[in-house]
């Protein structure tokens, strides 16, 4: 190995080296960052939702003439929707997890002003909504079918039961070591809720809320423009039943049915951001990085034009070809070694402060390893071929008057 | 002992076919120091690559040391070139980027030796040309002279049998000149075979054997270097 006379060369002639490096310590610092931006982001698209996402339809029913009866609507909407074959269940609610728009409150343990209340998404709800979700629950009951009101604008009163989720019911009770339900909760500040029920797990509509766990639903429906009808199929069933439902739905013109989407869909609008910001991240860091891999061809090549003599000498001196690329991969690796670890540093500082200022999830500890090893690689992969042409130089250049 | 036998050497290119040698034959036997001398473009150098297994032969038959050269492959002739032949060029071709230590390391790192017997063939071979102080200077900081030395003393360190040198006094003035032609006599006293290509009979003529090339064969090999320049 010739390190030592390699290292020793290189720092004799540092200028065109430590641009390379710095390149290389950019490339590291910004693909680190941006592979850890993007593992956050995939993620937090990873979640569930809580919900039979792959079978589940929603749509919007709009009630458009004067003097419709729009409770006698949804009743009938909702039968006919259970009665379809095919269809598991049915309900009609403000909003569903991913939706992105939604009701939501903030709960106490204790009633009054003073205490400040846990935010949570509302999902006004039937007796059907835990079968539709398919989500599961894992304490306590469900809503009984005489529990449940419609929901009265004049009156604003809320209803006495609530089922929540195991996330809400830890942050509102995070010392109980039983059950929490039959404990009363108040909204509103001072309305009791009593909680009848825990579900194991259903989101709330906003993908980007801090309390995304937190959901409540209420035994109450509404009647409003807002309504949307969340339909659970059978699994394999939901495609073909969607023109039926929809047909099935447009027999009542006294209403329009529109927004007609699957969970999967809801869920691709939900994340598309961030599905974009993934999308460009990894542009930029292979962009940076094929940049980066021409900028060590440029400079090996460079390198091994401007030393053609010397590659001659040494193969005059009994370097065998195998020597020579050795010789060429060695520098490339000492020089993006020095850029790599540099870059590393950078990257965690940089990343340090991301955290502090944007809050971003601090670095996995594998991160900076790989994206390492993958600079290490491009490195190599890069020089080989300027390498490859160094050790075809013949070693009779030696003694050519050039 | 380095025999070759009717070689040829044709460079070819898609429209010029170049006889650079034609039925070269030449004996050079061992601790003998041979001067190669000839008009430029007659084959001097070719026949130095050749020699110097820097380059392949296109015909004819070239044994080194008893070893029939053309049938190495490339590994097996750098193999020889770092063992059995040190290399003398006109232009020093000292790496610029390495101190006069790590030059003169070069061919024995290639060699496998490890690092304390390196070393002392370091110091040896550069105490034997009078450089022994200077082993952490660059080449830019030595006079052409002292290059060429430090040249020489890279090419014994790996005690060669053959030291070949292409107009090893090209580049210097003449007192430098004399001064390496004096190590290079003094080198070949110790039983190194030295073949050297010059386009100075003066210096030519300090050698034992002459050797007179035209037209890429060798035109007198008989030591009378008046007559053959006179022809």
């Amino acid at each position: 190995m010739e390190l030592g006379p390699i290292w020793r060369a290189i720092l004799r002639n540092k200028g065109s080296y430590l641009l390379i490096a710095l390149q290389i310590a950019v490339t590291m610092a910004i693909m680190v960052n941006a592979i850890a931006i993007m593992q956050e982001r995939t993620t937090k698209m990873a979640r569930p939702s809580g919900t039979d996402e792959d079978n589940i339809i929603t749509l919007s029913s709009i009630p458009f003439a004067p003097d419709v009866d729009v409770r006698s609507m949804i009743d009938e909407d909702l039968a006919m929707l259970r009665s379809m074959a095919g269809v598991r269940d049915a309900f009609a609610s403000n909003s569903f997890p991913l939706r992105g728009g939604g009701w939501s409150m903030g709960l106490a343990t204790e009633p009054g002003a003073g205490h400040d209340g846990i935010g949570t998404a509302i999902y006004f709800s039937d007796e059907h909504a835990i079968e539709t979700f398919g989500t599961s629950l894992i304490d306590g009951r469900n809503f009984a079918h005489d529990e449940i009101s419609w929901n009265d604008e004049a009156v604003n009163k809320w209803p006495a039961t609530g089922i929540i989720t195991s996330a809400l019911a830890r942050e509102l009770f995070p010392d109980e070591q039983g059950t929490v339900v039959g404990k009363t909760v108040f909204i509103n500040e001072n309305d009791p809720v009593k909680i009848v029920g825990i579900l194991d797990r259903l989101q709330a509509p906003w993908d980007g809320w801090d309390h995304i766990e937190n959901a409540m639903l209420v035994p109450q429906r509404l009647d409003n423009e807002y309504m949307r009808y969340l339909i659970r199929t059978e699994p394999g069933a939901r495609d073909a039943l969607i023109p039926l439902i929809e047909e099935a739905l447009a027999k009542n013109k006294d209403r329009i049915i529109e927004d007609v989407r699957t969970m999967n869909e809801v869920r691709e609008r939900s994340y598309t951001g961030d599905a974009a910001m993934i999308k460009m991240l990894s542009f930029i860091v292979i962009l940076l990085t094929a940049i980066t891999g021409l900028g060590i061809v440029g400079l090996a090549s460079f390198s091994v034009s401007r030393r053609t003599r010397q590659i001659g000498v040494r193969r005059a001196l009994g370097a065998t070809r195998p020597a020579i690329l050795r010789y060429f991969m060695i520098e490339n690796f000492i020089v993006s070694s020095v850029g790599i670890l540099a870059g590393g540093i950078f990257a965690v500082a940089l990343n340090i402060f991301m955290v502090q200022a944007f809050s971003l999830t601090p670095l996995a500890w594998y991160v900076v390893p790989i994206a390492m090893i993958i600079l290490w690689l491009v490195g190599q992969v890069a020089v080989a071929g300027p390498a490859r042409r160094a050790s075809a130089i013949s070693p009779a250049i030696a003694t050519r008057s050039i | 002992m380095l025999q070759m036998k009717n070689v040829s050497k044709v460079y070819r290119t898609d429209t010029v076919e170049t006889h650079a040698l034609r039925e070269f034959s030449l004996t050079v036997e061992e601790g003998e120091f041979v001067s190669v001398t000839g008009p430029s473009g007659s084959g001097k150098t070719t026949f130095l690559n050749i020699a110097g297994l820097l380059e392949e032969l296109t015909g004819g038959s070239y044994e080194l040391d008893g070893r029939d050269i053309s049938k190495l492959n490339d590994k097996e002739r750098s193999r020889v070139r770092n063992e059995k032949i040190g290399f003398i060029f006109q232009s020093f071709n000292l790496i610029p980027e390495l101190n006069i230590f790590d030059n003169v390391d070069v061919p024995l790192r290639y060699r496998r030796f490890d690092a304390a017997e390196r070393k002392k063939r370091i110091v040896d071979s550069l105490e034997m040309v009078g450089l022994a102080s200077r082993l952490q200077h660059m080449p830019a900081q030595l006079s052409g002279g002292q290059q060429q030395r430090v040249a020489i003393a890279r090419a014994l360190a790996g005690e060669p049998r053959f030291l070949l040198a292409d107009e090893p006094t090209g580049n210097l003035d003449s007192n430098m000149a004399d001064s390496v032609m004096q190590l290079l006599a003094d080198i070949n006293s110790t039983g190194t075979t030295i073949i050297m290509v010059t386009h100075e009979l003066t210096l030519a003529d300090r050698a034992r054997r002459n050797i007179f090339v035209r037209d890429g064969r060798v035109s007198d090999s008989a030591g009378n270097l008046q007559l053959a320049a006179a022809s």
